[in-house]
């Protein structure tokens, strides 16, 4: 706002081109509602998709097999995977092949990203932990953040609703993220999961490292029922590392989507489309600038917790 | 809201708890590929660069620290010297003024001696051209008696009548006040 009332003076006096914009912005937004009350009154306008139910609004996640290489399938989870790896390597690459004394931007953030990892490797392992798996922390985080971030640009890959331009039969835009899949967050979820069970046994042994898990001090009543808890804990970090960068992507996705206008459509009212509309792209900024870096960084710490809590004991 | 109800989000949502064993696959193939590449060069890279600043900014610093020393020291040594410039400029300032004020001293000196030699000169050349005034004055009245005696007494004075006329003329004459004023005005 500063800068906009640092601009040179309005004509009108007593109200800034910042103001003046929202203010316009939030007639056009009140005009258009009342607007598609007038065109389509108050009953509903469904699609003949939407009506019958043949559309679905989650389809958009459905990962149809674009084709095939022998046994391995293509589809649109595998083409944001292999953006996803692209964008990684070749940024991290490109930075490190120019690594300047004085930074650029794009340097910097890079530069920003290690010692935040470096930073959770060292307050959570001890030297030769922190060593040995400071790789896989960096790059779980630069990974999964490279990862959602692509899952904001709107490309089109929704193979299941096409349109036509000019004959051609186009998917549809949409915003995807290969992490709204389940998989994607299982399998790194698991790697990890593995790897600290491994940390743990190979610190405590096979039966030394579940007594780890058991806190001290626990009566001998108390003991059977503590057990499976804390061994059920374990296991239930591996369910709530993928279910929270899961499940946070793909409602974050929804949400912009119905948000959006999606609604709208499925209630058959545009005006509720119209209506929502700023509600959706609040929801896409919120999610674009600050769950998809949070998620990687809560992903990443705990990574680092789990491995630094399994060989230390209670 | 009837019509929302029939919303069917979850009618074929079956697919999305359903982890994807292709992707599953294909998400562990392209970590490790990223892994692998990021962790043999790419983070060593960064490290190493990392690393390098840190030494670099020690580096800096140390000669920072010293060329500030250096720098201390220099401006002692000038400041030293300054002040010995000073009491030099000070010194030679002192003399000149020393011998400005001695050629001074010396100048007027030398002036009054030769304002006096110069009054003295005209002091005498004054009491000189008294001294002559006198004389002919004398002459003259000397003259002028004998003229007026010789008309008076309608006859030649002699030699020895002439001598006595003057001697009692002059004697009646003063010239004390001409020699003094002559005296006053040297």
């Amino acid at each position: 706002m500063s800068a906009l009332q640092a601009a040179p003076a309005p004509p009108s006096p007593g109200m800034s081109k910042g103001r003046k914009i929202m203010w316009a912005v939030l007639a056009l937004w009140i005009g258009g509602i009342v607007l598609f009350v007038i065109l389509f009154g108050l009953t509903s306008h469904k699609a003949a998709n939407v009506a019958s139910g043949v559309f679905s609004p989650t389809d958009e996640f459905k990962l149809d097999t674009w084709f095939k290489l022998g046994p391995i399938a293509f589809n649109k989870g595998v083409m944001y995977l292999l953006l996803t790896v692209g964008l990684t390597v070749g940024v991290m690459a490109y930075v490190a092949r120019r690594l300047k004394q004085r930074p650029g931007r794009l340097q910097a953030a890079v530069e920003w990203a290690y010692d935040l990892t470096q930073g959770m490797a060292r307050e959570n392992l001890d030297q030769r932990m922190a060593r040995k798996y400071f790789a896989l922390i960096a790059t779980l985080f630069v990974f999964i953040f490279v990862t959602n971030m692509i899952g904001y640009i709107p490309l089109p890959v929704d193979s299941t609703n096409k349109f036509n331009l000019f004959g051609l039969h186009i998917p549809s835009f949409q915003i995807y993220a290969a992490d709204t899949n389940v998989a994607f967050p299982l399998i790194l979820a698991l790697g990890v999961f593995v790897l600290f069970n491994y940390e743990g046994i190979k610190h405590h042994g096979f039966i030394g490292y579940f007594k780890s898990l058991i806190p001290g001090g626990v009566g001998k009543g108390m003991l059977p029922l503590i057990s499976v808890i804390e061994v059920l804990s374990v296991f239930l970090r591996l369910i709530s590392l993928t279910v929270r960068l899961w499940a946070n992507l793909l409602a974050g996705h929804l949400l912009i989507a119905f948000m959006g206008g999606e609604l709208g459509v499925l209630v058959g009212q545009p005006v509720v489309s119209w209506a929502l509309l700023p509600l959706g792209v609040a929801i896409y900024m919120f999610e674009a600038t600050l769950i998809a870096g949070l998620q990687a960084f809560i992903f990443a710490i705990l990574t680092a917790i789990y491995l630094g809590s399994s060989v230390s004991s209670h | 809201m009837a019509s929302v109800a029939k919303i069917p989000i979850a009618a074929s949502g079956s697919f999305l708890i359903t982890p994807n064993v292709g992707m599953t696959i294909w998400t562990l193939v392209v970590f490790a590929i990223s892994l692998f590449i990021l962790w043999k060069t790419v983070f060593p890279a960064i490290g190493r660069a990392l690393d390098k600043r840190v030494e670099t900014i020690n580096e800096s610093l140390d000669s920072a620290e010293n060329t500030r020393k250096e720098a201390e020291k220099v401006l002692a040594e000038y400041r030293e010297r300054l002040a010995e410039a000073r009491g030099q400029a000070d010194e030679i300032m002192s003399r000149a003024r020393r011998a400005a004020e001695a050629q001074e001293r010396q100048a007027q000196e030398d002036l009054r001696a030769q304002r006096e030699r110069q009054l003295e000169q005209t002091r005498l050349e004054i009491e000189a051209e008294t001294r002559r005034a006198i004389q002919e004055i004398r002459r003259e009245v000397a003259d002028l008696t004998v003229l007026a005696t010789e008309k008076v007494t309608r006859k030649t004075l002699t030699e020895a009548d002439q001598r006595r006329l003057i001697e009692e003329a002059l004697s009646e004459l003063d010239f004390s006040a001409l020699a003094s004023e002559g005296a006053e005005n040297a």
